[in-house]
């Protein structure tokens, strides 16, 4: 084992203080002067209409009123992996609470006054609220214009249909797994839609200055994804890429709900319409509910063949996705569940369909866990109800069918290193699995469930990261790179890998949210693959930087480069003990020569990285023959919980959770994304649901009654375990944690439910209401 | 957000200025205490009024106090007050238990009861409790002061018996003149702050008079008549309470919306009922707290 001085410590956060202290700076609290500008939208009060009229003169008249702008001044599609959106809604609104124009204004006041104003009229469309309905004989078409869509390679949009892409995955011969099986077992999972529910609301303030620069300030997990999809959005206003320039201030949560671009493009289209005056947009918690990004909704039906040793000889995956109006990101979450809903196990024979269908519903995007909790609910609760057939335990199951590094994955690639099995055996310990569980109460029942989880980074092949490395004279540190801290803590990781390679301490690097105009490429802070990324590209640019260093001192010095390294912000020697040069006397200003003259200058590191091996190429019909994801990170989970029979109330007494993080750079942080992602995993199990009623409408954008847990509802222990077998191709062998500890969570606490009252509920949420009516029902019919 | 509506506001200084706004501009003015609701309304410009009068500068409103053997809570106590009270806890335990489970810290520390009852939407947590306390509200308005009986206070949902130039400038709590055991059992989806689908409040007293409120399942909470007299006439024992439990049915008419079915709340209003009574069965065999005052 390596000894490292920063890697594998609980560095400090380094926006620690700036947070603590309220220096930290959102989108909302920057100041844009007096000439600032307010936005507010008209939305639609239909899921399906056409736009016969719109008539924007009353709202004009208003006082203060600077523009009225509709979706005629923006004829322009966008989309991150296929153009299927618009900035305002065109000929017709998909989704209830659809965009239709903006009013801008300078207060914010009249803008909301005037938006009232904006009249128009419409022809309601027969409107589509339910994936299965959507792909039925007849359906109401969403998209005619769905086959001129341009979208990336790996999709496959059936035209004149509402399925936008359909993954398939054919692997070994499924009938015949069956066939082979001692027991099938087949039933339908439901998962509905949910929110992100970060505490800061979507904001953007766009600026297009008279010269033609155009700059966006926004709360962003995706600065230069959204300068790209901007700059070619707007391109037809001869706009170019370098004309565009997004800054991210500090981020309030993002949880997927702030990446790829949703209403951040309002702004910055607004803003060409008025040159020289900022405008901002500031969204609400309604909005933040129906009008960004919500987690798709899934009718999944499986099917699973086992032999009587539990050994899975087959799988059969049919997944129909609730993906919104506009699926340009939501797609891809269909696409990476229809690689990997095999789950984390060695299937020999598969077949998944998993199908991105259109509905009148608002857009469905990344969530946390991007697709994977909605297939694992089905899968582990799959899993726990073979066992039960069996006579089986539930952990041993998992472990006879547990994936291992070299087996197969769904597509045909080969599992990357992983500690699946020291996971499962690691909670089955630390939960203490065997020993019994004993109810003092008639009224309270005590169960435990156990599940396992995997995920892979979902990207396109060739997602790059960036980073540049700048000394200042006093050997302290700029670190530039674009990865988003939403308070994951990627920027004190990042600083940890350059003090580690370095020998400067974290508290000398300052590492700060990016301005795309200065900080170099990054894809996107998503799909947990920003520490694994960004962190190869920081530690290349701190090797780029420490060769040079020890390139100048070996030529100035006359000392082989090989015994040259760096302790304590100094460079030493292996074989002169005596030798040492401090950085701060020679990094920016270079060494002085015997002759006088000075050799070296400035220190400036670059790196970058973007995995070499990845390609989406493969057949249609199978998907096998390609490399899509870089690794899978595995885990596997254990609660024990308490249920109240009269009432159906859950408390979960335990939460055991360990993840293979290849190495964990910051154990801490590791812990807190555990803790973090346990908590919202119960979240969508026990409380949160989205309502929506006969016209689309959603019922419950607010907090009253869409609940997430407080801290009164908090399990009453969590305990994280980190498991580390190496990622080759990870930073110190680091792989990405940020989402994975969500994803087990509602299976494990429905399987922990029927262990405690012997009744399996197949759809999410499972309410203290569900519990309580199921039990009633099941108690009912026991007594008959 | 902003407030997208206008209206005039008012500060007054004296109880008569804020009579004499209501005389002049009735239903087209609304008084403001916490604003937890008030100020919620104004966003979404539901009951937007011409006229908004602000009493937060009544301190004679602030106070909970003892007066002709009843607990009186003036218009300005917020549920924070309430809950820090030692009065409140002595004479009407159950005010305190409910007061607790209003909303989240937040609220409680700006929300009062007054309100509360004055908001009088289905959910609310201080109708059962007042119920069982038979409370009895002083209403004033230019005429000149009025009592009613808060049995009569809550005519539908979101409608009182208010008229439109009055105010509700105190509630008043008799105090039990015997040993009491109270309790109150609140439905919610989760522990943190919720709004009610269904509650129950319960007192009982040392002769065996057991009084009993439900609220959040129908327009307006409301006790039982029929439910106290089986409890009073059958004594409290398990078959009885069974009894009663039965009864519900027909008392109670709950309702299926977003928060809840109609079958789980009614089936939640028993356990609660029995869990009520229970804790209150208990409370009152526990020794009294005495409080000098």
């Amino acid at each position: 084992m390596q000894n490292y001085q920063h890697i594998g410590h609980s560095a400090v956060r380094v926006d620690g203080k700036e947070k603590v202290t309220g220096a930290a700076l959102y989108t909302d609290d920057l100041d844009f002067g007096p000439n600032l500008l307010y936005a507010e939208v008209v939305e639609g009060p239909h899921a399906h209409a056409m736009i016969l009229s719109i008539d924007t003169s009353e709202a004009e008249k208003v006082h203060d009123v600077v523009a009225v702008v509709t979706g005629k001044d923006f004829p322009y599609n966008f989309g991150l992996y296929m153009k299927d959106r618009y900035i305002f809604a065109q000929d017709r609104v998909r989704f209830f609470g659809e965009q239709i124009a903006a009013v801008v204004a300078r207060t914010p006041h009249a803008a909301l006054k005037a938006a009232k104003l904006v009249k128009v009229n419409y022809k309601p469309l027969p409107k589509v609220l339910c994936p299965v309905e959507a792909i039925a004989e007849g359906a109401e078409l969403l998209h005619p214009n769905l086959k001129n869509y341009q979208h990336v390679p790996w999709f496959f949009p059936q035209p004149d249909t509402n399925i936008a892409h359909h993954r398939k995955i054919r692997k070994g011969n499924v009938e015949k797994g069956f066939d082979d099986a001692d027991f099938v077992l087949e039933d339908t999972y439901n998962v509905p839609r949910y929110s992100h529910c970060a505490i800061e609301y979507h904001a953007a303030v766009a600026k297009y200055d008279l010269s033609g620069r155009l700059t966006v300030w926004a709360s962003s997990q995706s600065p230069h994804t959204q300068r790209n999809l901007f700059a070619n959005a707007l391109a037809p206003l001869g706009i170019k890429h370098n004309d565009v320039r997004v800054i991210a201030p500090h981020v309030g949560g993002g949880f997927g709900s702030k990446a790829g671009v949703t209403m951040e493009i309002l702004a910055a289209a607004i803003a060409t319409k008025v040159p020289g005056n900022p405008v901002k947009v500031l969204w609400n918690r309604e909005r933040e509910f129906y009008n960004t990004y919500q987690r798709l909704g899934v009718v999944a039906k499986l099917k699973i063949g086992v032999k009587n040793d539990g050994r899975i000889t087959t799988l059969k995956h049919d997944l129909f996705w609730d993906a919104g109006a506009y699926v340009e990101y939501g797609a891809n979450v269909v696409n990476a569940v229809g690689l990997s809903a095999i789950g984390p196990y060695k299937v020999d024979n598969a077949s998944i369909d998993s199908y991105c269908i259109y509905t009148n519903l608002p857009p469905g995007g990344p969530y946390r866990g991007f697709g994977y909790s909605e297939f694992l609910f089905g899968l582990e609760s799959h899993m726990n109800r073979i066992a039960k057939h069996l006579n089986m335990d539930p952990v041993e199951i998992r472990r006879r069918n547990a994936i291992k590094e070299g087996d197969l994955t769904a597509y045909g690639a080969h599992m990357n290193p992983n500690g699946l099995h020291k996971a499962i055996d690691a909670v089955e310990q630390k939960i203490q699995w065997n020993q019994p569980l004993i109810s003092n109460d008639p009224n309270i029942a005590i169960g435990k469930g156990f599940s396992l989880f995997w995920k892979a980074p979902a990207m396109p092949p060739n997602a790059a990261s960036s980073c540049f490395l700048k000394f200042n004279e006093d050997a302290s540190i700029n670190l530039l790179v674009s990865g988003m801290d939403i308070g994951q803590g990627f920027l004190t990781v990042m600083a940890q890998i350059a003090a580690e390679e370095l020998s400067v301490p974290t508290s000398k690097i300052r590492t700060e949210n990016p301005d795309t105009d200065r900080n170099p490429y990054e894809w996107q802070t998503v799909a947990s693959h920003v520490t694994w990324g960004c962190g190869n590209a920081v530690r290349k640019a701190a090797i780029d930087a420490r060769e040079q260093i020890i390139e100048l001192v070996s030529r100035t010095k006359f000392l082989p480069k090989e015994t040259l390294f760096l302790e304590n912000e100094r460079v030493k020697c292996t074989t002169d003990p005596s030798f040492e040069l401090l950085l701060k006397d020679f990094i920016i200003n270079g060494i002085q020569a015997e002759d006088g003259t000075f050799k070296g200058g400035p220190i400036l590191g670059r790196g970058v990285f973007m995995p070499e091996y990845t390609s989406t190429n493969a057949d249609p019909e199978t998907s096998q023959g390609g490399h899509p994801n870089v690794h899978y990170t595995v885990g596997a989970a254990a609660a024990i919980v308490e249920v109240d029979k009269q009432t159906g109330k859950v408390r979960i007494r335990k939460i055991v959770e360990a993840i293979d993080a290849g190495k964990a750079l910051n154990p801490s942080l590791v812990e807190g994304q555990i803790v973090g992602g346990v908590l919202q995993g119960i979240s969508t199990v026990l409380y949160e649901e989205m309502k929506f009623d006969h016209r689309g409408k959603m019922l419950n954008p607010n907090f009253t009654d869409y609940k997430i847990p407080t801290a009164l509802d908090v399990p009453d222990e969590i305990i994280p375990i980190i498991i580390e077998v190496p990622q080759p191709d990870g930073p110190y062998g680091a792989r990405g944690v940020g989402e994975h500890p969500m994803i087990p969570i509602a299976p494990l606490i429905a399987n922990a439910i029927d262990n405690a009252l012997g009744i399996r509920i197949t759809s999410m949420p499972i309410t203290a209401e569900k519990i309580c009516l199921t039990y009633l029902d099941s108690q009912k019919k026991s007594s008959i | 957000m902003a407030i997208p509506y206008e209206f005039q506001y008012f500060k007054p200084g004296t109880i008569a200025e804020v009579v004499a706004l209501l005389a002049t501009h009735g239903s087209k003015a609304r008084v403001l205490a916490g604003g937890t609701d008030l100020v919620n309304e104004l966003k979404m410009g539901y009951r937007v009024p011409d006229v908004l009068i602000d009493i937060k500068d009544l301190e004679q409103l602030s106070k909970i106090e003892i007066c002709n053997g009843h607990l009186v809570v003036g218009a300005l106590v917020t549920f924070r007050d309430l809950l820090e009270s030692k009065l409140v806890k002595e004479h009407a335990y159950i005010v305190y238990e409910a007061a607790g489970l209003v909303a989240s810290n937040g609220v409680r520390n700006r929300a009062t009861m007054v309100g509360n009852i004055c908001s009088a939407v289905a959910c609310l947590d201080s109708g059962a409790p007042l119920l069982v306390h038979n409370a009895v509200l002083k209403l004033l308005s230019v005429n000149g002061e009025r009592e009613l009986p808060i049995s009569k206070w809550f005519l539908d949902n979101r409608k009182t018996a208010l008229a439109p130039n009055e105010m509700v400038t105190h509630i008043s709590i008799p105090i039990p003149t015997m040993k009491y055991g109270s309790a109150y059992q609140k439905m919610m989806r989760y522990s943190g702050e919720d709004l009610s689908q269904a509650n129950v409040g319960v007192l009982m007293f040392a002769d065996g008079e057991c009084r009993v409120a439900f609220g959040s399942v129908g327009p307006v909470p409301k006790r039982s008549p029929k439910i106290e007299n089986h409890l009073l006439t059958q004594g409290l024992t398990a078959e009885s309470i069974n009894q009663a439990k039965e009864m519900i049915e027909q008392v109670i008419a709950p309702i299926s919306d977003q928060r809840a079915t109609k079958e789980y709340r009614m089936h939640m209003t028993k356990v609660m009922f029995e869990r009520a009574i229970a804790a209150a069965a208990e409370r009152l065999k526990q020794p009294r707290l005495i409080t000098k005052h």
